[in-house]
């Protein structure tokens, strides 16, 4: 039987039912991780997996978790195990300490069978820019497809079957975007709402630990499982954990669901409008209201330009210690300057350079007013605008993005356009605002999977997984793994 | 918004500790282009600079003070240990004054 295949609680049930043991299956994991063909991993954790299967606590074994293989962004410090977040400047880094998210997952049995490559220091959501070149989208053998990043490597490990679930990070849409584009979960939860000690920082004000499953309810589980305050993340919250896994209810009677029409006009693929436009029919028929509401055409054409210039400056102050000196390769040079120097030119890839320098730019002192201050202005009223809404509606819900997964060799498209500006960055609005946010699948277009989005109010978690797995039972889209050759 | 040229590009990226290929640069300038034209949006909000820019999402406070219990600190072996160049429990670079 092709265990890997099954959803968390149907793992959990074999391991008690013992039709499966810990080790068989971690060891099924393994294997599927060395044949990985869309190269999903940057380091296979096969003997520290072994080794963490023979040290389970058997009096754990009711832990939803306790067993289950995982793949990890390789943007978390895991202590012992090399962590690169697939960047030449640290190649051969070993932390010596671990992120608050791997100690939790240890601490429930969850097994951690592999390290998950991503966009280089998670910035891009291609999967083009790691060190070890392009991760591929599962869905498509002929490997033409991207899965969309920065969480690239956890995306493809998950919608290949390889494991149930993976961590990733999402900053502007970082998980959500490959979930819609490799028909699986993908959810971050409120700002604050899991510790990020350990994850790296690209741009502290939008950066969320966030995962994919493959269904509502393993989203509740690994949420569970991660949530809550720790004293090493002062930007950790204190407000109370709930039960998400046993507080989802499906019902959709009464609930309000608003669709902005701003970013759904801006949607230019039919088949996608079709599915989307079909499910509110039918949130309709089962007593949920749905409106279209607005928001000001000009603020939504600012998201994408807003998280940029924030993302990117916060980004080129958080990795000037990236130096080359008390960690990564070292090269020689005159002075400490030029070590320095040789260290960065070689290290970073190209599309990191570019986004430091417009971060460097935005922050040049002639233009913090205009550009960096402003998008940060700009920021708070995308952010009162999306939580006036949510004052009248329980969830704002829209189309993930504009497409299916885009070609590596595709047309570059316009930058400018609606399109651009608006759905295929309107993710980002739940990261300005530090909202739960779950992506879930809607369809299939040319073969291709398309994801819907649901962004609820702050520490909603349990509502928005509920309206979730509402969507969910609606297209009856869940437990679904990408076949080889398919 | 400063003027992007060559130049400036090449400044801000030794400025930032790198260099990068001459095409790399072109490839940059004529992304500039475009950057410029989205950052220009955000300048057409109206009322934008009406309200007070926004550093993070929501306020979390915290304010305990931690038990003052005594901890083992790192020991300078694995403190070092993912530096290049170590001598005498010291990370080593090239000499700042002859």
């Amino acid at each position: 039987m092709e265990y890997l295949s099954l959803d968390i609680l149907s793992l959990h049930q074999a391991i008690l039912e013992g039709k499966i043991t810990p080790l068989e299956l971690v060891k099924q994991s393994l294997e599927k991780a060395k044949n990985d063909q869309n190269n999903a991993f940057e380091y296979i954790c096969e003997k520290e997996a072994l080794e963490a299967v023979n040290r389970l606590d058997p009096n754990k074994q009711n832990n939803l978790l306790w067993g289950i293989p995982y793949a990890l962004k390789d943007n978390f410090s895991t202590k012992d195990i090399p962590t690169c977040a697939s960047s030449n400047i640290l190649r051969g880094y070993t932390p010596i300490f671990s992120s608050e998210v791997y100690l939790r997952l240890t601490e429930q049995g969850a097994i951690l069978i592999g390290k998950a490559t991503l966009d280089e220091l998670a910035m891009g959501g291609t999967g083009m820019t790691g060190h070890k070149g392009l991760t591929y989208n599962p869905w498509d053998p002929s490997h033409k497809h991207m899965v969309g990043g920065s969480s690239c490597g956890s995306a493809a490990a998950v919608a290949s079957g390889i494991v149930p679930f993976a961590i990733g990070s999402d900053t502007g849409d970082s998980v959500r975007k490959p979930a819609s584009y490799a028909a699986l979960v993908g959810m971050k939860p409120t700002w604050g709402r899991i510790s990020r000690f350990g994850l790296f920082p690209f741009a502290p004000s939008l950066d969320h630990v966030a995962f994919f499953t493959r269904n509502v309810m393993d989203s509740a589980i690994v949420l569970e499982a991660l949530s809550g305050r720790d004293e090493k993340d002062s930007s950790s919250s204190t407000v109370a954990v709930e039960k998400y896994s046993q507080s989802i209810s499906a019902h959709l009677n009464g609930k309000k669901f608003a669709v902005i029409k701003e970013i759904y006009d801006s949607i230019n693929n039919r088949n996608i409008i079709a599915s989307f436009d079909k499910t509110i029919e039918t949130l309709k028929q089962q007593g949920a209201r749905v409106d279209f509401v607005s928001m000001d055409l000009k603020l939504c054409k600012a998201i994408y330009p807003t998280y940029i210039v924030i993302s990117c400056s916060e980004a080129t102050s958080n990795n000037a210690n990236l130096d080359g000196i008390k960690f990564g390769p070292r090269f020689d040079g005159k002075d400490y300057e030029e070590v320095m120097t040789k260290a960065r030119t070689e290290g970073f890839c190209e599309m990191i350079k570019r986004r430091f320098v417009i971060g460097s730019y935005s922050l040049f002192k002639e233009n913090q007013a205009e550009v960096f201050l402003r998008a940060q202005k700009v920021r708070r009223l995308i952010v009162d605008a999306t939580n006036n809404i949510l004052k009248d509606y329980d969830v704002i819900y829209l189309p993930a993005a504009p497409s299916t997964a885009p070609l590596f060799q595709g047309e570059k498209g316009d930058k400018l356009s609606n399109e651009y500006l608006i759905s295929d960055n309107h993710l980002a609005i739940g990261n300005f605002a530090g909202l739960p946010s779950i992506v879930l699948p809607l369809g299939f277009d040319k073969g291709l999977p398309f994801g819907v989005n649901l962004t609820g109010k702050r520490f909603a978690e349990s509502e928005v997984l509920s309206l979730a797995k509402g969507i969910e039972n609606i297209t009856q889209l869940k437990d679904l793994v990408a076949k080889e050759g398919k | 918004m400063k003027n992007v040229d060559m130049p400036l590009l090449k400044q801000v990226a030794n400025n930032l500790m790198f260099d990068m290929k001459d095409s790399e640069y072109i490839t940059l300038l004529e992304e500039f282009d475009v950057i410029i034209r989205q950052m220009e949006l955000i300048s057409q909000i109206p009322g934008v600079d009406e309200v007070s820019p926004m550093t993070f999402p929501f306020d979390v406070t915290t304010d305990y003070l931690r038990e003052d219990i005594p901890t083992t600190p790192v020991p300078q072996e694995i403190a070092l240990k993912n530096a290049g160049h170590v001598v005498d429990g010291q990370i080593r670079l090239p000499k700042v004054v002859g």
